[in-house]
Order: C-alpha cells, then sequence, then structure tokens
C-alpha cells in the first residue's frame, strides 16, 4: 500500500488470530476431519458427504444467525424455541392451505416473515428496552416454546411429498442442500462487505465508542436479531425437508450448539471480533464430533461424556493458543 | 503575530455562564478563537476549562451567553451538531473500536459507498492512506492502516483518534489534555502535527498543565480561575510565573494558618523504590503521628501510590517496612490485619455497596481485620454506634441502605468503618470528594484527633487548600515522580503550583 509499516506487537499466532479469527477453528476442522477419514474411509465419498451436509446443513445455518448477534454483543438464547415455532407453523400452514405447490411456497414465505417477527422482538427487548440478553431471550424463548405447543401439541402432521423430494432432489445438478448452502454463504460474503458489518462490529466492540461516532446501534442490533431470526427460519424450513412432518420441541436442543459453534470458531463472545467464516467452520466442527463419536462404536452410554470431552478440549485449545500472546 | 489583526475570528465565546447544582462553573467567561492560532485554556482543577469546552463541543448547554462560529451565533443541541458545524474534540479517553482496524477506526460512520451498502475498500485505503502521509507521518505514527487498534501502543491509539478527527475535516479542533498520557518525544511528534493543522488555518484549542509545552506551542493564553476569565494575552507577551500568579489569584504567597503538630521522628511507615504502571521509583518515609499530603495536578500518580501501599496494585514492586519490620502486603486483606486503611472519594467504585444497610457496610472490614465470619450483631452494633456519633452521621436506622444516605454522610459511614479497624495508618484518596463543607471540616478535625493519638495519614486531595490546610509536608507529584517536598514555610499555593507545573 504505501511505505506504512504496521507496528509488530504481540506473536505471530495473536496477530494472525486477528486477521485471520477462524484459522484455529480450520485447523481443528482438518485435524477432525482427517481422523473420520482414517476411522471411515467412506466418509469422503459423495453419498457420505451429501448425507452429512444434509444432516448438519441446519446447524450452520444457525450458528451462522447466532454469529453476527454476538459479533453485535448479544447472544440469541431462543434461536431454537424459534426454529420450533417456525417447524410447526410451518406444518400447519401448509397442510391448512392444502398442500399445493402455492401453498407451500406461501407457507415458506409464513415461516420466513415469523422468524423475521421474532427476531423483531428480540431486537426490540435487547436495543431499545436495554434488557439483558441473556434474561430476555429465556424469556422469549418460553414465549416461543409455548406458542409452538399451542399450534401442535405433540409431534405430527405430515408435509406433501413434493416438499422433501425437492429438498433431498437437485437443481442444475446441485443437490438442493449445497445450493441452500451456497447461497448463504454468498450472501454471508456480500453482508460482510456492507457498512452494516463494520457497524456490527464497531456496536459490538465498543459500544460507547460507536454510539460517540454517530452509529445508530439501537438499529444495528436490532438488524443482528432480525438475522438470526431468519437464520432460523431457514434452518427449520431445511429441518422439514428431512423430517417432512412437524415437532414443537425439537428446538431448544440447537440453541447452546450454535453458541459452541461459534466460539469454536473463534468469535469473541464480548463481541466485536470474530468471522462468519469460522462459524460455518465451528459448526462444521461439531458435526464431525458427532460423527467421530457415531463411528467409533463406543457403548452409546459412554458417548456423551466423550463428546464432552472432546469438545471441551476444542474449546480449550482455542482459548490457549489465543491467550499465549 | 500580526494575522490576528488581519482576520475575523473564528469563534467568540461572550459572557458564558454555566451554573452546575450548587456550583457556578462558569462566570461570564470571554474567548477569542482566530484561524491558525494555537490558544491555551490554563486554570487550575475546577477552574471551569473543561467546561467551557463542553460548551463548545455542544455537550453543554450554556446558562446565558453567545457563542458565534465565523461570526454566526450557534446554538449546539448536541456533540453530532457542533461536529457537523466543524469544532472537533480530541479527549484524553478515546473512541476507538479496539477490535477494529486504524483504517475502519479513521473513517467510522463516514465510509466511502458503492451503492450506499457496500463499503468501497480500495477507497477508504486511499483515503485513509492520504490523510496519514498529510498528517500522520509528521507525528510519528507508525501505525500500519491494517493494524489493529488493541494492538497498538497508547501514544499510536492517541494518533488514530486524532487523524480520526480530522478526516471530518473541522474548522476548530479542541485538544483536551491530549499529551497527559504521552512522553516528551511523543508529545513532540503531537506538536509537528498540530503545527501542521495551524499552517492549514485551523484553529487550535490546548488544554494543557505543562509549562514548557505552552510556550512551546502556545500563540495566545486564556487564563481562567474559579469560571472567571481571569487574562487573555499572547505567550510572547507573559511569563510563566506571571501565569501562575493569574492561576492561583492574590493570596498566592500567603503561609497557610495551621498549627504545628507536635514533631516526632519515629517512622512509621518506609516504602523504598516503589514502582507501579503509573508511578516511577519513589521512596518515602511516615512519620508517627503525621499527615503526610500528597499534591500535584490530578492523576499524577498520587492514587496509584496509595494504591499500592494497600496492596491493591497488581503489578507493583515495592518493599515496604512497618515500624521497622518488612510487611508482606499482597493484598487489601494483608493490608487490612497490618492495620492499614483506605478511604476513597470515589464512593460508588472504591467505598460504599450501595443497597447494603449501613451495619453492614461498617462491620466489613472489621470482620477482615479480626479474621471474623460471623457477625455478633448486638456486640457489633454496639461498638460501632459511638464511632458514628462522633462523626455526627445523620441516619434514621443502622438498617437503611448506605445509598439513601447523602455523598458526605456516605463518606463519613466509610470513614467509621475504616475507623472501627482501629487502623495505625490511614491512606486517603480525595476523601472529600462531593462532600459538604460543614463534613469536610469534621472529617479534618477527626484527622487531628487520630494523629495526636499516634495514627498517621497519607492524604491525597485535588484541593490545594486542603493539603495545604492539613498537612504537615506535602510530597508534589507530577508524572509518576515526586517533584519537590515542601516544608514549613515552603508550603504556600504559589510553591505548590509552581511545583506541580514543572516538568519532571
Amino acid at each position: 500500500m504505501s511505505s506504512i509499516t504496521a507496528v509488530a506487537s504481540g506473536s505471530k499466532i495473536s496477530v494472525n488470530l486477528r486477521r485471520y479469527p477462524y484459522w484455529l477453528a480450520g485447523a481443528v476442522f482438518i485435524a477432525l476431519f482427517s481422523i473420520n477419514v482414517c476411522l471411515q474411509p467412506r466418509f469422503i465419498e459423495w453419498g457420505s458427504i451429501q448425507s452429512n451436509l444434509t444432516t448438519y446443513l441446519p446447524l450452520i445455518i444457525l450458528t451462522t444467525g447466532q454469529t453476527y448477534v454476538v459479533l453485535g454483543g448479544s447472544v440469541d438464547l431462543s434461536i431454537g424455541a424459534i426454529v420450533s415455532l417456525v417447524n410447526v407453523l410451518g406444518v400447519r400452514s401448509i397442510e391448512y392451505l392444502g398442500g399445493s405447490p402455492t401453498a407451500i411456497l406461501e407457507g415458506i414465505g409464513l415461516s420466513l416473515a415469523v422468524g423475521l417477527g421474532a427476531g423483531f422482538l428480540n431486537g426490540i427487548a435487547v436495543g431499545l428496552l436495554r434488557l439483558q440478553p441473556i434474561v430476555a431471550m429465556f424469556a422469549t424463548s418460553i414465549v416461543f416454546s409455548g406458542l409452538a405447543l399451542y399450534v401442535m401439541p405433540q409431534a405430527g402432521g405430515t408435509l406433501p411429498d413434493s416438499y422433501f423430494q425437492t429438498y433431498s432432489g437437485s437443481i442444475l445438478w446441485l443437490p438442493v442442500p449445497l445450493l441452500i448452502l451456497i447461497v448463504t454463504l454468498v450472501a454471508t460474503t456480500l453482508v460482510s462487505k456492507s457498512r452494516f458489518y463494520t457497524y456490527l462490529l464497531a456496536t459490538g466492540g465498543n459500544g460507547q465508542a460507536a454510539f460517540q461516532t454517530g452509529l445508530p446501534i439501537k438499529t444495528i442490533r436490532v438488524q443482528s436479531h432480525i438475522i438470526a431470526g431468519l437464520a432460523a427460519a431457514v434452518a427449520s424450513l431445511c429441518i422439514l425437508g428431512e423430517t417432512g412432518s412437524g415437532d414443537p420441541l425439537l428446538g431448544p436442543a440447537f440453541t447452546l450448539s450454535t453458541v459452541s459453534g461459534v466460539v469454536l470458531g473463534g468469535t469473541a463472545l464480548s463481541g466485536g471480533f470474530g468471522s462468519i467464516t469460522g462459524s460455518v467452520l465451528g459448526a462444521a466442527t461439531l458435526g464431525l464430533i458427532n460423527s467421530l463419536i457415531f463411528f467409533s462404536k463406543l457403548p452409546y452410554y459412554l458417548q456423551p461424556l466423550v463428546q464432552g470431552v472432546i469438545l471441551l478440549a476444542a474449546l480449550a485449545g482455542g482459548v490457549f493458543v489465543s491467550r499465549k500472546q | 503575530m500580526t494575522r490576528f489583526d488581519t482576520v475575523e475570528p473564528i469563534l467568540t465565546a461572550r459572557g458564558v455562564w454555566k451554573h452546575f447544582a450548587g456550583v457556578q462553573a462558569l462566570e461570564n467567561v470571554e474567548l477569542e478563537l482566530w484561524p491558525g492560532e494555537v490558544h491555551v485554556l490554563m486554570g487550575s482543577n475546577g477552574s471551569g476549562k473543561s467546561t467551557l469546552c463542553r460548551v463548545i463541543a455542544g455537550a453543554v448547554a450554556p446558562d446565558r451567553g453567545e457563542l458565534c462560529l465565523k461570526g454566526k451565533a450557534m446554538e449546539f443541541a448536541d456533540p453530532a451538531a457542533a461536529r457537523s458545524a466543524g469544532i472537533a474534540v480530541v479527549y484524553q479517553e478515546t473512541s476507538l473500536v479496539g477490535t477494529l482496524t486504524v483504517a475502519e477506526n479513521i473513517l467510522l460512520g463516514g465510509e466511502p459507498t458503492r451503492g450506499g451498502v457496500f463499503i468501497d475498500e480500495q477507497a477508504r485505503r486511499r483515503q485513509v492512506s492520504e490523510l496519514i502521509e498529510a498528517f500522520g507521518r509528521s507525528a510519528n505514527m507508525r501505525a500500519g492502516i491494517d493494524a489493529f487498534i488493541d494492538d497498538l501502543a497508547i501514544d499510536q491509539r492517541q494518533l488514530v483518534e486524532i487523524m480520526k478527527v480530522i478526516a471530518q475535516r473541522p474548522e476548530v479542533i479542541i485538544f483536551d489534555e491530549a499529551t497527559a498520557s504521552l512522553d516528551r518525544e511523543e508529545v513532540s511528534a503531537l506538536f509537528d502535527l498540530i503545527r501542521a493543522l495551524r499552517a492549514q488555518g485551523k484553529a487550535i484549542i490546548l488544554i494543557s498543565h505543562r509549562m514548557e509545552e505552552v510556550f512551546g506551542i502556545g500563540d495566545r493564553i486564556t487564563v481562567l480561575r474559579n469560571g472567571k476569565t481571569v487574562a487573555s494575552t499572547l505567550l510572547a507577551k507573559t511569563t510563566r510565573d506571571e501565569i501562575i500568579a493569574h492561576m492561583v489569584g492574590a493570596s498566592a504567597h500567603h503561609q497557610s494558618g495551621r498549627r504545628a503538630r507536635p514533631g516526632n521522628d519515629q517512622v512509621v511507615l518506609r516504602a523504598t523504590n516503589l514502582r507501579t504502571t503509573r508511578v516511577d521509583n519513589i521512596s518515602l518515609e511516615l512519620h508517627s503521628g503525621e499527615i503526610l499530603g500528597l499534591g500535584g495536578l490530578q492523576g499524577q500518580g498520587q492514587s496509584d501510590l496509595l494504591l499500592s501501599l494497600f496492596g491493591a496494585e497488581a503489578k507493583a514492586a515495592r518493599s515496604i517496612e512497618l515500624s521497622g519490620s518488612l510487611a508482606k502486603i499482597h493484598s487489601p486483606t494483608d493490608a487490612i490485619r497490618y492495620g492499614l486503611a483506605y478511604i476513597s472519594g470515589d464512593r460508588a467504585r472504591a467505598g460504599a455497596f450501595g443497597i447494603r444497610s449501613i451495619f453492614e457496610n461498617l462491620v466489613i472490614s472489621s470482620l477482615v481485620r479480626r479474621c471474623q465470619h460471623f457477625v455478633r450483631r448486638r456486640s457489633a452494633e454496639a461498638s460501632l454506634r459511638p464511632i458514628l456519633e462522633t462523626l455526627k452521621v445523620k441516619f434514621a436506622s443502622v438498617d437503611q441502605q448506605i445509598q439513601s444516605l447523602s455523598g458526605g454522610n456516605q463518606q463519613k459511614v466509610l470513614v467509621s468503618r475504616w475507623l472501627a479497624t482501629k487502623p495505625r495508618i490511614l491512606l486517603l484518596d480525595d476523601p472529600t470528594k462531593g462532600i459538604d463543607i460543614p463534613a469536610k471540616e469534621d472529617l479534618y478535625a477527626l484527622l487531628s484527633e487520630l494523629c495526636s493519638d499516634g495514627a498517621s495519614v497519607i492524604l491525597y486531595s485535588s484541593e490545594d487548600a486542603e493539603l495545604l490546610a492539613n498537612a504537615d509536608r506535602i510530597l508534589v507529584f507530577n508524572s509518576g515522580h515526586v517533584v519537590k517536598e515542601l516544608k514549613g514555610e515552603e508550603m504556600t499555593e504559589f510553591n505548590l503550583y509552581s511545583a506541580a507545573l514543572a516538568h519532571a
């Protein structure tokens, strides 16, 4: 650029971690991927990759949405509950509208609107009313879960075959889940080049400074929650493509997985620092840990324990490396 | 200096008044600022310099008075309005986002875009590079435009902050003690930058306490005392002593009328080679029954010294002897058990547990001192009540929340808390901040009494009059060093100021 030289402070590792926050997540991902391939050579076959992608796509999308919220200095603990709500509303509305292709499109539209509305509500609570994110979204998650149970008290309902046939099919020789992943990645890349993204990082990194600089920090916080709500809706629609029926209780298990995916990806929970790329890798890493456990032939009662220990090691490793400055 | 005769002033303040709760902060203040000049504002702590700057920057609305920018009367609703009119402030505490890069910070909120949505990265880099070429290089700005703020040293951050301000193309730039955190070399680099801005015809207001700097860069000076303009003149036509005389007023050479305390040479505390991040190699001795004053401008290391004696500074290197034997003080708990007490005027941060009761606030330190784990309410209350009564604390019940009391009464409760530990040495960190005059008098009467009973005190006060009236000796601080020790007849306001303003 110019003759101005960068000040070399901190170690090489810490400088790289700053510039490429996903550096470590990438390393962990590659390591776990290699182990998976060693244990299960068929892991890299096209069919296996496709089925793993289908299984973990919802988590990847959710984690991506969560990342925007975390970068802005908040955290969405209701993201799983939004998944449940959209899930049952999607099934019920498509059923109600008659199951035609138009009905499916209308149902998808409604689902996205519900996700957006839920995110907006969260954004109002945090951005405008200035409630504590954890408490506010503990409350809204109960509301969303309650609504989901009200709409569909028990798992059930069926979607027309065309819905999940489309999801498991291909468009332009590309499997639909892969297409959705590509669209998500393109969208996040565009967002990261926008002014909004820089303002989001500024708001999460130093809200006071962002405010003094004249940035609309309330609007930015609300927008980040809307993105998370939309991501939850898209993820929920993907889940429907796999299961074909509604379940009011399936969402909440995702919530903390998205947070650990975000952290594994190198994003700071305190806000302002991190990357979407890291989160995609972090969510994929969570998937790899799952499949590693699955192929390890461990007795089922040991699986959660081993899974927890691996996750803890991955998180601690990240913290250890980034603190060693 | 003929340029002042040929152009109009860019900014004038006429008859500005501002009253804050109980204090007349500004009284009929006048200021004229010309394009292409560096105008120094000087005055002692609380003389109104900062308030005046805040009025000009739109952060405070004046009660009365007129502010004209380029001949037009202005009324700023908020800092953003002043900024868009061309007035910018470089604060001591920066408004940078640590997790963003230099380039991102400098143009934050004013990024060049494509279609209003996407940032034009190339244009941003170009604009920032040009800005740094024009101003940053002369000021020794080494930070690359892609460096993260968190990775930069303080002086580099300060420069980025200044670049951020310059990027908004202001006509008037206020530097509010911008040199306080910089060393000599960094200050001279910053001054090169200020000269470059002056050469471009910008008007600059500089608040500084360092005489050497003031004469090094200033064109004119306005001195404020107690919220009034007492002098405004060309720096070439005045002297250092004249300025100090303006700052302290007529009473400057009068010695304080404090009665001498009976002398005692027994050393109760000896600290050697005390070093923290803000204090450089200080050694001191405290005698039995003595009140040792710490003077100087605010934030020169006085509080850091007290905190490190109390074991509350993590990165402190020191050796402390109490009554001749080495004391191992690694935490406030250790300090309390050695008989030290620390009372801060910053009650909310370092003293009062706001929502807890008076009783709980009182008993807490005694528990630590005696290594007690349970409270015997009745006996504790019986021993604490007399202390509250001596200090004339006004309260309804010891069970009421401490935050329901006035500032002065809260402070008295905190003093009582520490008196209950029967301390041998009291460390007082600006203890009278925000409390009323009768409460101050009660506190100093009590200190005097404690000292005649053999306790010793180290007192830092931001009010020089208080120091002069109560201390037996004063160590004057500047930039983490003790630059002068004043005793006996030397303890005058003039000497105190003169020492405080000297460069370390």
